[in-house]
């Protein structure tokens, strides 16, 4: 989950999340060379004791400087298509879960094998347990199998909301009368914490995303349980 | 001790843009670029006895290190992920089939004994 002060990018727990954390590697040390080498250009022009009153063109520098932006946008624009077209790769779920977007809190469906649907709702802060977070805790986690390739079909009833998990990589807007797919594997268990991403009314900072990454058969039981409660 | 765990993941950040300790390769890549910038830049310097231009080529030689010391750095450890992730399934895969048809390390004459009735 983010911690104060953060700077960067959640951990990754899926491969996606985990390739966009490279890109961005990538892409931030083109951005680093560039401000370099503007900063060293700035100092020269400050420093130079050379002046030309009469400069009008210079077709090599233009040419230079038409390329070689060209050739750094190639170099960032490839591997970006790349991530992209991984991104949309159909990759035969195991299971598939509906989430739709209310105000203010999220309900979830699993109707592959059995009618299973419960709410979630984020956790007041006077009635969370020493280590819970503020905010970001909710009363029913949506619990998936470890290493399994998931499907979220994510809709809202009312308003648009937006269903994202930083540390999956996935945010999908929740539009009303809209069925929106995405997909994501969770490479390793653990509680994974979102927020609702799009504006969608007073309490839109209050209807946090929570999943939770067990292996298969504490999924099973989970569900089990779940069946029997509802 | 969470405050350590903080302090030592709170990297340096050169220009306040690029986290060098936790990126990987970044550190690699900008020593190269560091030592590829002297080397260029006293050679020219030797050669030529001109200080406001060695620095301009020293300053093109970090470029041109650093880019090409990141860029293999990043390509080996993208075929080393690719290689682990093959691994991987291979691993999953073998556990998964062992034992039935689909086994890739099944000799063709077991195929038969093993097929389910």
């Amino acid at each position: 989950m983010a911690h104060p002060s953060q700077l960067g990018f959640q951990d990754a727990a899926s491969p996606v999340m985990e390739e966009l954390l490279h890109f961005h590697d990538h892409a931030l040390m083109i951005v680093f060379l560039i401000s370099t080498l503007v900063l060293y250009i700035i100092v020269a022009m400050v420093s130079t004791k050379l002046t030309n009153k009469y400069i009008l063109d210079s077709q090599e520098i233009e040419v230079i400087w038409t390329i070689l932006p060209a050739f750094i946008l190639i170099l960032i624009a490839l591997p970006s298509l790349r991530i992209l077209y991984l991104m949309d790769e159909i990759n035969d779920p195991h299971l598939t879960i509906k989430a739709m977007g209310h105000q203010w809190y999220w309900s979830y469906e699993y109707t592959d094998y059995e009618d299973l649907g419960f709410d979630s709702y984020m956790l007041p802060t006077q009635d969370l347990a020493p280590g819970q977070f503020r905010l970001l805790e909710a009363d029913h986690r949506m619990v998936i199998p470890v290493e399994s390739p998931i499907r979220v079909l994510v809709s809202a009833e009312d308003v648009l909301h937006s269903w994202a998990v930083p540390s999956l990589g996935v945010k999908m807007d929740a539009v009303p009368g809209r069925l929106n797919q995405t997909a994501f594997i969770a490479s390793r268990p653990g509680v994974f914490y979102g927020q609702c991403s799009e504006i969608c009314g007073a309490n839109h900072s209050f209807m946090p995303i929570v999943v939770e990454a067990v292996p298969l058969q504490y999924f099973e039981k989970w569900s089990s349980l779940m069946l029997e409660d509802t | 001790m969470a405050g350590e765990e903080e302090e030592s993941n709170k990297g340096f950040r050169l220009l306040g843009i690029l986290d060098v300790q936790n990126t990987p390769c970044a550190r690699d890549a900008i020593l190269h670029g560091a030592g590829g910038s002297l080397t260029a830049g006293l050679l020219h310097f030797l050669a030529t006895s001109r200080v406001k231009r060695s620095f301009d080529v020293g300053f093109a030689g970090f470029m041109l290190t650093t880019l090409g010391s990141w860029f293999y750095c990043r390509i080996t450890n993208a075929k080393l992920r690719v290689q682990q992730r093959v691994i991987q399934d291979g691993i999953k895969n073998k556990v998964t089939y062992e034992g039935t048809v689909l086994d890739p390390t099944n000799k063709p004459g077991a195929e038969t004994s093993s097929r389910p009735s």
